[in-house]
């Protein structure tokens, strides 16, 4: 097809200047795919989340412990066949820099409340039958080279540890998740081992910060968190009593509104290119004014040359766009391993391809509708009478 | 006698320049026969390219009718002429108005995308047209690669690939040193000799008109007398 040979003629006339064009495309279709790919990541907890696990905290703030005699009361409520204390500790390693979670809690209830954690190395008899023994996930045993039966030192900062030797653990299980439910790079302990040594050290009973609750298969979900809250109305203190997806969702908004960050440079990019295309494709249609006229003189029509415009404007876009879409994905394997603990379960998913490629289709389309529309007002006798 | 191929009726073309209006063509009548080379002449700025756009298609009469190869080009929306423009008409212009970044034979082969031939006979109708004015061999050249003579043979070629009934030739020789213009005017005559087709050539050259069969002279908006070249200059001899 002559037109289509036209159009690539027209591109690689100016080589300097569609290089350029289509290495910024790449270059931002790459970011927004890599940046929306980071946010899936974030949410992959609010994602993978069950529909029958609760979650249940103070209706003041997360930072506010609840106590342990209300576990018996929560646990009388119809509906709930398993309830865990799930404490975060806080703790940091005396060595490596890096930080990752620890969370306190009820061992025995931990594989019922969470069957997608599943035990690749030990198990958790194990790590019942050693006081300080904990279970810890693949991916972090990996980070710091951690093998099972190795003692783990951490520093309590919130829960000082105790005289001499401080806040030691024993890997006595190691963990992959199934799920995007469960990170990969925490650490879980004995809540016996956590309140003895609190008793001890601070000379207090700790409370939790959450009970961690999974209903009955058929249970009204939302009746349960009713009848949860229902509890403790009249004090000592209320609660709230959400799901697991909306609990993990408040800390995908607790690291600073992640998402809007996001998209607000996302937003920043697209604009940016959109404006370098719609530039290249006007400086493009001034150039290609003089043709324009000699191609409706031959009797292409008004809608053809039109056509010509945005098949170029497409072409333009869309070899910068995939191209940053295939880096995108390309680079996947590399960044998943790059960015590690901070964004387990980085993916450039099939949705944010379909979404980026919708995108590629948009600017290029935003870019030559207007040299497009103009070129279809043209009228020839003004057009062949501008200078080349 | 049969309909002509060229006719327009009281046709008015006016310009507006800076609040006064330029009357161009003021009520021009003209019938043109099929199969007949006509020069048209006249002062600069008489309206001679002017004319000539209307005729075909580039632009439009403020009154008048205009009949060619038997449409009414009034009663034809943009595509549909565009549509008439690619089936009987060709153009040449002074300046070649080839596209630089097609070669020689794909800027002959561009109107034909606009028929139904196949791939390979455009290409065949291309590559006949270019060896129609002598530029075998020059099929993948591009024009820059080309001399001005070659380029407006090239516009020639361009021009009869649809094969139109209707030529209409816009001062093609002004750029052209001698040598090259009358190969072009051999060109335009043989065309018109024989391939019939009707021909309406702007020009300022005297010798050029000399190689038209009638010329026709316009002037103050209205088509002056018609002079009917006895014997048309012979081209140099051709076998
Ligand atoms: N778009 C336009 N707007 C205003 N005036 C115009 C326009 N096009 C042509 N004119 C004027 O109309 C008149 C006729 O122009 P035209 O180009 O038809 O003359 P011409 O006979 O072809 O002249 P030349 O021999 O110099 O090519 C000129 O005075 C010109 O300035
Ligand atoms: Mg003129």
């Amino acid at each position: 097809m002559v037109s289509f040979k036209l159009v690539r003629r027209y591109l690689g006339k100016h080589k300097v200047r569609s290089i350029l064009t289509i290495g910024s495309l790449v270059v931002a279709l790459f970011l927004l795919c890599m940046l929306r790919s980071l946010v899936v990541a974030l949410d992959a907890g609010v994602r993978g989340a069950k529909r029958d696990r609760l979650v249940v905290q103070s209706a003041v703030s997360l930072f506010v412990d609840l106590p342990q005699s209300y576990q018996s009361k929560i646990a009388a409520v119809e509906g709930i066949e398993t309830i865990c204390k799930w404490q975060w500790f806080g703790g940091r390693h005396p060595t490596e820099e890096a930080f990752f979670a620890q969370f306190a809690v009820d061992m025995s209830e931990l594989p019922k409340l969470y069957p997608e954690i599943a035990i690749v190395e030990g198990s958790f008899a194990d790590v019942a039958a050693e006081r300080r023994g904990c279970v810890v996930g693949r991916t972090l045993a990996k980070t710091f080279n951690w093998q099972l039966g190795q003692t783990v030192p951490l520093l309590g900062t919130i829960f000082p540890g105790p005289p001499g030797d401080g806040w030691q653990f024993t890997i006595k299980a190691i963990y992959e998740p199934t799920s995007s439910a469960v990170d990969g790079n925490t650490l879980f302990f004995h809540w016996d081992y956590f309140e003895e040594t609190v008793e001890s050290t601070m000379g207090m009973t700790p409370g939790t910060g959450t009970y961690f609750l999974r209903t009955a298969p058929d249970a009204d979900q939302v009746a349960i968190a009713g009848a949860v809250e229902q509890l403790f109305d009249n004090g000592p203190q209320r609660v709230t009593c959400s799901t697991e997806a909306e609990f993990q969702a408040q800390f995908v908004s607790m690291v600073g509104n992640v998402p809007f960050f996001v998209a607000a440079i996302g937003g920043g990019v697209l604009i940016a290119i959109v404006l370098a295309c719609i530039n290249t494709m006007l400086m493009a249609f001034r150039e290609q004014l003089h043709d324009a006229g000699i191609l409706k003189a031959v009797g292409f029509t008004d809608g053809s040359v039109a056509g010509l415009m945005l098949a170029e404007s497409l072409l333009l876009c869309g070899l910068g766009g995939f191209g940053g879409i295939a880096l995108a994905k390309l680079s996947e394997p590399g960044l998943r391993a790059a960015l590690g603990s901070m964004f387990p379960g980085y993916e450039v998913t099939g949705e944010t391809l379909l979404l980026a490629s919708a995108l590629t289709l948009a600017v290029g389309l935003v870019a030559g509708v207007v040299p497009a529309l103009r070129a279809r007002a043209l009228r020839v006798v003004e057009a062949l009478r501008s200078v080349e | 006698m049969s309909e002509p191929m060229i006719a327009a009726r009281r046709v008015f073309k006016r310009y507006q320049r800076g609040g006064e209006t330029l009357t161009v063509l003021d009520g021009l009548d003209l019938e043109m026969e099929e199969g007949r080379f006509y020069a048209l002449m006249g002062p600069s700025g008489s309206g001679k390219t002017t004319l000539l756009n209307l005729i075909g298609g580039l632009d439009q009469a403020d009154e008048g009718e205009l009949v060619v190869a038997g449409a009414n080009l009034a009663d034809l929306g943009s595509a549909d002429l565009a549509r008439w423009r690619a089936a009987n008409v060709g153009f040449v212009f002074q300046g070649f108005n080839l596209i630089p970044v097609l070669t020689a034979l794909e800027n002959v082969e561009l109107p034909l995308t606009l028929t139904p031939l196949s791939k390979k006979e455009r290409r065949d109708h291309a590559r006949f047209a270019l060896k129609l004015v002598g530029l075998e061999g020059r099929e993948d050249h591009r024009p820059q690669q080309l001399s001005g003579g070659q380029e407006q043979r090239v516009a020639i070629a361009r021009a009869i690939a649809s094969d139109p009934k209707v030529l209409l030739a816009d001062e093609p020789t002004g750029d052209l040193d001698r040598k090259s213009a009358s190969d072009v005017l051999d060109l335009l005559a043989r065309l018109n000799e024989e391939f019939k087709k009707t021909i309406l050539m702007v020009t300022h050259d005297p010798f050029a008109a000399a190689r038209a069969s009638l010329v026709v002279h316009l002037d103050k908006g209205q088509l002056g007398r018609i002079e009917r070249n006895a014997a048309p200059a012979a081209p140099a001899a051709r076998s």
